[in-house]
């Protein structure tokens, strides 16, 4: 069978969709529909009326609006509606052997803004998530120092602390689609990937507080984990803007991300930002441990393999529409998306509806801050035109997102890690959007 | 990354020495000094160069048992590694394949990455429990298994550092960025020329949001019941008998000594019950459980608490968490019993 070029495949669904009669548009937008009331009737709160209708809606008084509602302190701490319940994390079970040393995905399908709420930032153990008492969490700092240190939690609240917003992703985002596109879900095509408010203290702070000897030009960073997950800092990311951070979103750290320490190194790859951390120890070179030799390095097609890859470079997604978010209705369409660069800031996204042939810059939209997520928007019309629709971020190095051809070029399919290309939806003339790849 | 001039570097770094100092004396003072005792305690890091390695020695003669007790539940006997559990040995000149395989042996550029990392991180259930020579035995035992040395091979802190392993060379330092895309706006491809490929069905848990979705499992024990469940039709296809479909029943009340052993479940038990792995009869696998419950409470408990050899498969003294009480590991059996129904 040959592929298909995408100018006969553009014609094939334009066809497709002129010639499907008026019910199957209906059928389309009635399972819209029925999908979001399916959601509602879960709660239980609707009861149809002779006329099909629910009795909660005009003109009628909805069932709400004639009892009282749950008191404060009902939920001490508070949840989502019952009816958001399926916003949830999610893994892919077929890619670990269990799920103690292993990863779900957020659902970025269903956030809004830039900031991932606490419940939903990814997770990725090594060892599952261990119960600190966080009064018998320490952490120490030895090494190449004058002043070899241990730190309480109360001590490390002491210094000054610093808020940051910043994106954490796992460098295998999207690693599972290096041979062909597999994912059929904008979760699991780009959902290691989540942007909070970070608290802590610059641990250029605490290094200076040891007093660091010039020969220390690395660390060490390790958990408390049953892992005691490790990895080598270049000491200029330090210098530069590595936090160790105990809370996120204005609360302590979720025990999934860290509690009751954490490191955070800004726009690099996540396991970098060691959880549950424990240990600093300076040095002079890097150790070359397991997740920095066996993992997280980056096998080129000539065998060949590329170590401390620590940048995510500039990558973006279209999130809606998605195949979470197929389009419902014709006419108004907001098409937003989020972008991302561990080097600095987005400087702007580019939208192609044909696969990349041309493209119409779209809108940054909110908060545009160094190494977190940036959403970006364009407002257009659908009228069940059949889409290959594309995102195209660049940065403010100028660097700009490649396609999928050109990293496969350069790399090969088996490095696993730092696939940042251009991402394709085809949106079909019924608003099913299907994950595909352009080449 | 490193293309800033060292000098550069080194006069930012002694600047912020500068103020640092003053930081510390002047503003902060917050924290206590480490002494020499705790730091030792917890200074567990091996580097390439030897760094860190404690005393002692290992062979891979004696390290073979060590690592069946420890190890080969998830590696396999051969290091060819069980289910999805990482292969140990083999993949030699792989790594430009269609398909690589990479292990110590064709892959890890450093003996000490080994040592640094059971000692860290292994056996998976329990971490940080072999003593220096089981860590120097297994490491051995893995070196001889991948013809790195000799089984007769005395490793030791003095030689680990000098042994050279097959891809040292084969690492070179991050070059991104690698592509350079220039952004087009117009007439950026030949539309003719670009191909589409579409998803691989089947393969994504997609479930809860499409209706009706032929979807694998959303979660890793229904990803292992739907794979008994095939490898049931399959065996039952080859014999011609009739797969033996599992019932499922509203769970009894349990005793509040296995309610009290289902965390110790989770945190040691899990990894080999939930899979099966070493033989290990399976949470809900009835067939696996009969029998064994016939033998009683006490004949079960003795096995976890003191280790068994059975026809099927090896369970270690408290599944190899030495760290765990009697009473924990009691509970955790009367969890497993009370769940089989």
């Amino acid at each position: 069978m040959t592929t298909p070029s995408t100018t006969q495949l553009l014609q094939t669904m334009q066809d497709a969709s002129e010639h499907l009669t008026a019910n199957d548009r209906r059928e389309f937008l009635r399972r819209g529909v029925s999908y979001v009331a399916g959601a509602a009737a879960v709660g239980g709160a609707s009861i149809a009326t002779a006329s099909g209708l629910s009795s909660n809606l005009p003109p009628n008084e909805p069932q709400w609006g004639r009892q009282l509602g749950t008191g404060v302190v009902e939920n001490p701490y508070g949840l989502p509606s019952r009816h958001e319940s399926q916003v949830v994390r999610r893994t892919v079970p077929w890619l670990t052997a269990e799920s103690i040393s292993s990863i779900s995905m957020s659902p970025i399908q269903d956030l809004k803004g830039i900031i991932t709420p606490n419940g939903l930032v990814f997770e990725r153990y090594h060892a599952g998530v261990p119960d600190i008492n966080p009064d018998e969490h320490r952490l120490m700092i030895h090494g190449l120092v004058d002043n070899p240190l241990i730190f309480t939690m109360e001590d490390l609240m002491r210094f000054p602390s610093v808020s940051e917003i910043k994106f954490i992703e796992c460098p295998a985002n999207g690693g599972m689609e290096w041979r062909g596109p597999q994912m059929e879900a904008l979760q699991f095509t780009h959902g290691m990937l989540s942007c909070c408010e970070w608290t802590g203290v610059p641990l250029k702070v605490l290094l200076d507080a040891a007093g660091i000897q010039t020969a220390g030009k690395w660390i060490l960073a390790e958990g408390a984990d049953g892992a005691h997950m490790s990895r080598s800092i270049p000491i200029e990311k330090i210098l530069d803007d590595t936090l160790v951070v105990y809370a996120q979103n204005g609360e302590m750290l979720r025990p999934e991300q860290g509690y009751p320490l954490r490191l955070l190194n800004p726009g690099w790859e996540g396991n970098t930002s060691i959880k549950w951390l424990r240990r600093i120890e300076v040095g002079d070179k890097p150790w070359h441990h397991r997740e920095e030799t066996s993992k997280y390095t980056d096998l080129m097609e000539d065998g060949r393999a590329r170590r401390f890859t620590f940048v995510q470079e500039c990558n973006s997604v279209i999130t809606s529409p998605c195949p979470e978010n197929p389009i419902r209705r014709k006419g108004f369409l907001e098409i937003e998306g989020l972008a991302w660069t561990g080097r600095g800031k987005i400087r702007g996204v580019d939208i192609s509806f044909d696969g990349g042939v041309s493209w119409r810059p779209a809108r940054l939209k909110g908060l545009v801050l160094d190494k977190a997520l940036t959403r970006f928007s364009l407002s257009t019309q659908w009228q069940g035109e059949p889409w290959l629709i594309q995102s195209r971020a660049y940065d403010d190095t100028g660097y700009v997102q490649p396609t999928l051809a050109q990293l496969r070029e350069q790399r090969g399919v088996n490095s696993i890690y730092h696939k940042n290309s251009i991402h394709t939806w085809q949106v079909a003339p019924t608003g099913e959007v299907k994950n595909v790849q352009i080449t | 990354m490193f293309k800033s001039p060292k000098t550069a570097l080194v006069f930012v770094l002694s600047a912020c020495l500068t103020t640092g100092a003053v930081y510390a004396e002047t503003k902060y003072q917050i924290g206590t000094p480490a002494t020499a005792v705790e730091i030792a305690g917890w200074d567990i890091d091996i580097r390439p160069d030897g760094t860190g390695l404690p005393a002692g020695s290992g062979n891979a003669i004696d390290g073979e048992e060590t690592y069946e007790i420890f190890c080969a539940s998830c590696h396999g006997v051969f290091g060819e590694g069980e289910g999805r559990w990482p292969v140990l040995v083999g993949g030699e000149g792989s790594l430009a394949d269609e398909r690589p395989v990479k292990t110590v042996g064709s892959y890890w550029p450093y003996a000490s990455t080994l040592f640094d990392y059971i000692r860290r991180a292994m056996p998976f259930a329990a971490p940080m429990s072999l003593d220096d020579q089981q860590v120097y035995d297994i490491t051995a035992y893995v070196l001889y298994m991948n013809d790195i040395v000799e089984e007769d091979f005395e490793l030791s802190r003095d030689n680990l550092a000098q042994i050279v392993m097959p891809n040292e060379d084969g690492f070179f330092i991050d070059d991104r960025p690698d592509v350079q895309n220039p952004r087009c706006m117009d007439n950026c491809a030949d539309p003719d020329k670009l191909m589409m490929k579409g998803s691989l069905a089947g393969v994504t848990p997609i479930g809860h949001f499409v209706e009706g979705a032929d979807a694998p499992a959303a979660s890793h024990s229904g990803q292992h019941d739907l794979e008994a469940t095939k490898e049931a039709e399959r065996k039952a296809s080859i014999t011609g008998e009739t797969a033996v479909t599992a019932v499922v029943s509203e769970p009894a009340a349990m005793s509040q000594a296995a309610e009290a052993g289902e965390s110790t479940y989770k945190a040691a038990c899990g990894v080999c019950h939930t899979s099966g792995l070493a033989g290990a009869p399976k949470m809900g696998d009835m067939s696996a459980w009969v029998e064994r419950i016939q033998q009683g409470n006490d004949v079960l408990i003795r096995h976890a608490l003191e280790g068994f050899s059975g026809n099927t498969g090896y369970m270690p003294a408290k599944g190899g968490r030495a760290d765990l009480s009697d009473e924990q590991v009691t509970n955790a059996v009367l969890f497993m019993v009370e769940s089989q129904h």
